[in-house]
């Protein structure tokens, strides 16, 4: 009887090599402060590639397009224009006043 | 790519031979190969199983990609043989037929 081997007629029979099966390690992009939150002078915000999320109010954008809050204060998510987004950090005090 | 040949002689379907790779997908994904291997090897152990002849085998078994099975004049008499070798001829034409890539069939 011969042996029922599957993959009889299949190449690399005996351990072939592939040139795929490299990654590179997750960036670990995105929310790092969520709305609601507290923040303070310098904390990152948001990380991203490109302007997913625009800088806001008291909120710049890094070299590497990082958005972090230039004051203490309150996060904010925000709606700008018709499809665009923005992060903005109002201080507390502006908050309470509202 | 796989290539399929079934023999005949006057006194009917003789045997077979396949030879090749199907590189349809990786070792261990390939299903041509799959199907073509599960049609063929069935069909060489159901020769001596089932129909009780006595085929000459001959095979590669290290590197795989080559079967060569053949029935002596006598055997391919027997009704049983000629009708697993057409079951083997039916299915490896509907398998050439739909995967014209990855395998040929010459009957």
């Amino acid at each position: 009887m011969l042996k029922m081997d599957l993959q009889f007629f299949s190449h690399h029979k005996t351990g072939g090599s592939s040139s795929n099966g490299r990654d590179s390690a997750g960036r670990r992009l995105g929310t790092k402060a969520a709305d609601g939150s507290a923040v303070t002078t310098g904390s990152i915000i948001y990380r991203q590639r490109g302007t997913h999320i625009y800088p806001g109010k008291n909120v710049k954008r890094g070299s590497d397009d990082t958005l972090f809050a230039l004051v203490d204060g309150i996060v904010r998510f925000e709606r700008m224009g018709r499809d665009k987004r923005q992060v903005s950090v109002y201080p507390e005090a502006e908050t309470a006043t509202k | 790519m796989i290539k399929a040949q079934i023999k005949k002689t006057k006194y009917g379907l003789s045997g077979f031979v396949i030879t090749g790779h199907a590189d349809a997908a990786a070792y261990g994904q390939d299903i041509v190969c799959a199907a073509v291997s599960a049609l063929t090897i069935t069909t060489a152990n159901s020769l001596s199983q089932i129909a009780g002849l006595h085929p000459q085998i001959d095979q590669n078994e290290t590197q795989g990609g080559y079967l060569a099975v053949q029935l002596s004049a006598v055997e391919q008499k027997n009704q049983r043989g000629q009708i697993l070798l057409q079951n083997l001829q039916l299915g490896l034409a509907e398998i050439a037929n739909e995967y014209q890539d990855y395998v040929t069939l010459q009957s």
